[in-house]
Formats: C-alpha cells, sequence, structure tokens
C-alpha cells in the first residue's frame, strides 16, 4: 500500500445545447429528449470538477502547479464557454452535447493539454442536482 | 460480494501558511510559488473530510460513534485552528504546508488515533483550500 495523492479544482462556463436526433420527426425527438429539443436551443451554468492524480513533489509538496492547471483549463473553456454548443462546438455536430458527452470531450480536451499529473476523474454539473462523471480506467 | 459502509465527518478550521523552500533561493521560491510565497504569510478558510471505513456494529448500528470522533478532531486540530501553520505547528518544521501535505499530515495523526481508539481505519482523506479548490489523500 502507498500513499495515493489527487488535487480537485472546480472551473465554470455557460454553455447552450439543444439535444435533437436528424433523420426523425420534430414529434419523435420531442418524446425522446422533451423539452431539451426546443428549437431555440436553451442552456446551463456549468461547472467541472477536474481532478489530477500524482505524487506529491517533494521539493514543492504540491501535485501540480495550479496555475499551470489555471492557464490550460482557460483554453478548454474558452472552447465552450458562452456557446452554443451544437453549432458552434464542431465535436458536437456528431455528438448530442448532452451531460455525458460534454464530460467525455472534456477528458479528451483536457488530457492533450496536461504536461505533469495525470487525468483522473471529471465530474460535470450540469445543475445543482445533475452530474455526471467521466473517467477512464486501464484494461 | 463484500459490502463496504462509509462514514465521513466534516470539521472547518482557519489557517495561515506560506509556501516557501528554504533550500531555493528567493528568486525560486518567487516564481514557483508566486503570491503564495509571501514573507508574512496567508490564511484560508479550510474544510476537512474525514471518510472512515470499518464494520458495523450490531448494537450500535454504528462504524465509530460520532461523540467519540469529536474529541480526536478537537484533539487533532489544536495544533491547526488559527495557527500559522509554518511557525506554530510542529509537523510543518521541514515541510511546506500545501494542501496535499495537510492532507498527508492529518492522515498519518489521525489514523495513529484511531488504531489506538476504535476498531476502524481511515479511508480518505479530504482537504478543501477553498471552496473550488481540494484535495484528496488515501491509501492504495
Amino acid at each position: 500500500m502507498g500513499e495515493v495523492c489527487s488535487i480537485t479544482k472546480v472551473y465554470r462556463f455557460s454553455a447552450g445545447h439543444r439535444l435533437y436526433l436528424k433523420g426523425i420527426s420534430d414529434e419523435e425527438n420531442w418524446r425522446i429528449f422533451g423539452k431539451c429539443t426546443n428549437p431555440k436551443g436553451h442552456g446551463h451554468d456549468y461547472y467541472i470538477e477536474v481532478k489530477i492524480r500524482g505524487e506529491i513533489h517533494p521539493e514543492t509538496g504540491m501535485v501540480i502547479d495550479i496555475g499551470k492547471l489555471d492557464e490550460l483549463m482557460k483554453d478548454v473553456i474558452d472552447e465552450l464557454d458562452h456557446k452554443r454548443l451544437d453549432v458552434e462546438v464542431p465535436y458536437f455536430r456528431d455528438f448530442q452535447p448532452s451531460g455525458e458527452n460534454i464530460a467525455k470531450y472534456m477528458w479528451s480536451s483536457i488530457k492533450p493539454r496536461l504536461k505533469s499529473g495525470e487525468l483522473y476523474h471529471l465530474k460535470l454539473w450540469e445543475t445543482q442536482n445533475n452530474y455526471f462523471e467521466y473517467f477512464e480506467e486501464d484494461d | 460480494m463484500n459490502n463496504r459502509t462509509l462514514l465521513t465527518k466534516r470539521v472547518d478550521f482557519s489557517a495561515s501558511h506560506r509556501y516557501w523552500n528554504p533550500k531555493w533561493s528567493a528568486e525560486r521560491n518567487k516564481k514557483v510559488f508566486g503570491k503564495c510565497s509571501n514573507k508574512y504569510g496567508h490564511g484560508h478558510n479550510y474544510s476537512l473530510e474525514v471518510t472512515i471505513e470499518g464494520d458495523v456494529d450490531p448494537d450500535t448500528g454504528m462504524i465509530i460513534n460520532l461523540y467519540d470522533l469529536k474529541p480526536i478532531f478537537d484533539d487533532v486540530l489544536k495544533d491547526f485552528d488559527h495557527k500559522h501553520l509554518n511557525e506554530d505547528n510542529p509537523y510543518f518544521l521541514d515541510m511546506i504546508p500545501t494542501t496535499e501535505n495537510i492532507a498527508r499530515v492529518l492522515w498519518n495523526i489521525i489514523g495513529e488515533k484511531l488504531q489506538a481508539n476504535s476498531n476502524c481505519r481511515l479511508y480518505r482523506i479530504r482537504v478543501y483550500e477553498t471552496p473550488d479548490l481540494f484535495v484528496d489523500y488515501w491509501l492504495e
């Protein structure tokens, strides 16, 4: 057994979306997605909890430099913040901008930008009552 | 299939600290730690969440009685609450009181006390430095 440490920081962004499946009728979309398929879209204030796991560096006492995480998260969030996701973010032309898919997209956006520490867990709050978690595990 | 029951208690404390590595030059400290290296320190309202694992006692229905847990927390936090961690706390004489190290130190102290006073063990320590920044510490 060895020590494990993670640091989690919460970031916020706001975005609009519409859940809609092409190739089926509006009635069918309404049946599946309810009011989330409103043609003009709607939005949320999202909170993303980014958990980085790693060793506590003996000289700094830190797992990761939070300033560097803030910098890379600014780039990640700039691509989403105050955007209509299914219209303005290319990824969501092919995937529903659901909480599940937004979390997965953010994982793929954060991971290559992270130079130290291991991306361990994401929690995306869509509202105060709904959140989605995404993480990847080795086989 | 094994089952597992966890209990978490949360407690707040306020403390000041300074990020400073005495082996480094002032310039390097400033570059790495930024405003956290300010000479006179700065403070946070910390929240500590201690998650405990153990067998549920069939008579009490509890892993540990929260009445027994409180004095352990009170005792441990005497060295933390309203203290300057670099100056007033014996555990940070040779260690920078980063949130990671605070979690590590609290794990060790609380873990020892639980071992001495109960049949349960630590599962996870979580220390919030601010509501949007926290550290988890556990063993695996």
